[in-house]
């Protein structure tokens, strides 16, 4: 067991021979979009996301279904279970199995195994200093996705965060393997700050964000500022405001998007500062478009994240 | 008049939703909206706020009570604002501004123009009815800006002044936006729908 329950990490590994070790995770979600298609889309990108965050390459994939056959029909399940395989296809992965119960609650998800080199794995508690963080989604889709449950949220950025969340991290995970990056993970539910927190945590190591460069869907702030935020987001800045410092100029709405749940969200990678500006440049040109280099790691004894 | 509205049990963003239907059909001057998690609070005090209420909350047991009192910018004290376009308005006029430069050949002078045309546009008077900066536009609304006071004056008057979002993220300026409410292509293309007049610079 290289990687295991001790370490609150992306998914476990476990070294089969000195080339080769196991990747497994698995993740499964109620509906977060009205279109079973795509909602199967989003699970399986979502499910694959942590295989990519440490670097490996998913192999195989079981479905996990829970479905409430009294109120739906099942041609509703059908296309749910399309969208994972079209996902899966896209990744490369191949399905091999699945488990369904009954459940009064939709729930759709994988447990995926992959492969990775022993000596190439890439955990969230390896921060040097020096270190260019580089973020390659924008953040917002928790808020977003709270004003389309309200309603107020139109049907073109309906589409585009749902386009978003569907999105494999698949190119950011091999275009990274070919330069020095020192750790990586995906932004889920902890939102960026609660997932840099966990980085930041036992790294001697603290962080500095350049706000105004961290990439946000557009129409988030303005669904934040309405209060569309959800209460993961305030979950989240409770647990760990207390190793966050906010420079004045980071407004409320701003500290909102910065720890709001993402779903499905993008790679975050520590890469050492020499190898940034190519990384960030094979990233642009490998059709990452929105990658950003949104601030650094610095050699401090307080490990604590400030945010001008 | 005062009005209470009771959303303990609801998970958001119902109580922001109970909220805004409660304002858009009632107009209260006052109200008061139980809910009893955090979240709900921060979330409803940030919805009135928007709307331009005075906001205050406290504590009692295990809920919480969010006041908020109708202020200068509120959808009830603004209503009188939107209203001036009935009276002697003959016509909604939306005004496109795609660049930060008027007209072509000097970049200096083109400046000079739009700043002139920014600051000249209160001649319109009620009939001014939006105005939307896309592209190099965007500019005319950030903290440096020199029209910033005008665009500001122009907007206490009651013109919508819309800023693509888009373009502020292409250029990296969302957080520099002073001016205006951030928007898409479909309230622009809706906003052009409904003008009597488009006009583009």
């Amino acid at each position: 067991m290289i990687v295991g329950l001790d370490r609150a990490d992306d998914a476990g590994v476990y070294r089969v021979n000195d080339d080769l070790a196991l990747i497994q995770t698995v993740d499964f979600f109620t509906p977060i979009v009205d279109d079973p298609y795509w909602f199967g889309q989003i699970a399986a990108a979502n499910a694959l996301s942590d295989v990519y965050a440490m670097g490996g390459v998913p192999k195989t994939a079981m479905n996990l279904v829970g479905f409430p056959l009294e109120q739906m029909d099942m041609s509703i399940l059908r296309e749910i279970l399309q969208g994972g395989i079209d996902k899966m296809k896209e990744a490369g992965v191949v399905l091999v199995g699945g488990h369904s119960v009954e459940d009064p609650e939709l729930k759709y998800g994988l447990s995926v195994t992959g492969f990775i080199h022993p000596k190439r794995i890439l955990t969230q508690k390896n921060l040097k200093g020096g270190d260019r963080l580089i973020l390659t989604k924008p953040l917002g889709t928790g808020i977003v996705n709270t004003a389309v449950k309200g309603g107020i949220a139109s049907p073109e950025v309906v589409e585009s965060v749902t386009h978003l969340m569907a999105r494999l991290n698949q190119k950011p995970a091999e275009i990274m393997s070919r330069y020095e990056v020192h750790a990586c993970t995906d932004i889920t539910g902890f939102g960026l700050l609660g997932h840099l927190a966990e980085m930041v945590l036992d790294s001697g190591c603290g962080i500095r964000l350049q706000s105004d460069r961290i990439p946000i869907i557009p129409e988030a702030r303005e669904y934040a500022q309405m209060g569309f935020i959800p209460a993961g987001a305030y979950r989240n800045r409770e647990f760990r405001s207390g190793m966050m410092e906010f420079l004045p100029s980071v407004d409320r709405f701003l500290q909102d998007l910065l720890f709001d749940p993402q779903t499905s969200g993008g790679l975050l990678i520590s890469v050492s500062e020499k190898d940034s500006a190519d990384l960030l440049r094979a990233l642009k040109t490998g059709g990452v478009h929105e990658a950003v280099i949104i601030g650094g790691v610095i050699s401090t004894s307080e490990e604590r994240i400030f945010v001008e | 008049m005062s009005t209470e509205i009771d959303c303990r049990g609801l998970a958001c963003p119902a109580p922001v939703l109970k909220t805004k239907e409660l304002i858009e059909q009632e107009k209260p001057e006052k109200l008061i909206v139980i809910v009893d998690n955090e979240a709900a609070r921060q979330n409803v005090t940030r919805f009135m706020e928007y709307q331009g209420f005075d906001v205050s909350a406290s504590e009692e047991g295990t809920d919480f009570h969010v006041t908020g009192h109708a202020g200068e910018g509120s959808e009830s004290a603004a209503a009188p604002v939107k209203t001036v376009e009935s009276e002697e308005v003959k016509q909604k006029i939306m005004v496109m501004v795609g660049t930060d430069r008027m007209g072509h050949g000097d970049d200096e002078l083109g400046l000079k123009l739009m700043v002139s045309f920014l600051k000249t546009l209160k001649e319109m008077g009620g009939e001014l009815w939006r105005l939307v900066f896309v592209n190099n536009g965007v500019k005319m609304t950030i903290s440096d800006s020199e029209v910033l006071p005008v665009l500001e004056e122009l907007e206490k008057s009651g013109v919508y002044i819309l800023v693509c979002g888009t373009c502020l993220t292409h250029f990296n300026l969302l957080e520099k936006k002073m001016v205006g409410e951030t928007t898409n292509m479909l309230d622009i293309v809706t906003a052009m729908q409904l003008a009597d007049k488009v006009v583009n610079i």
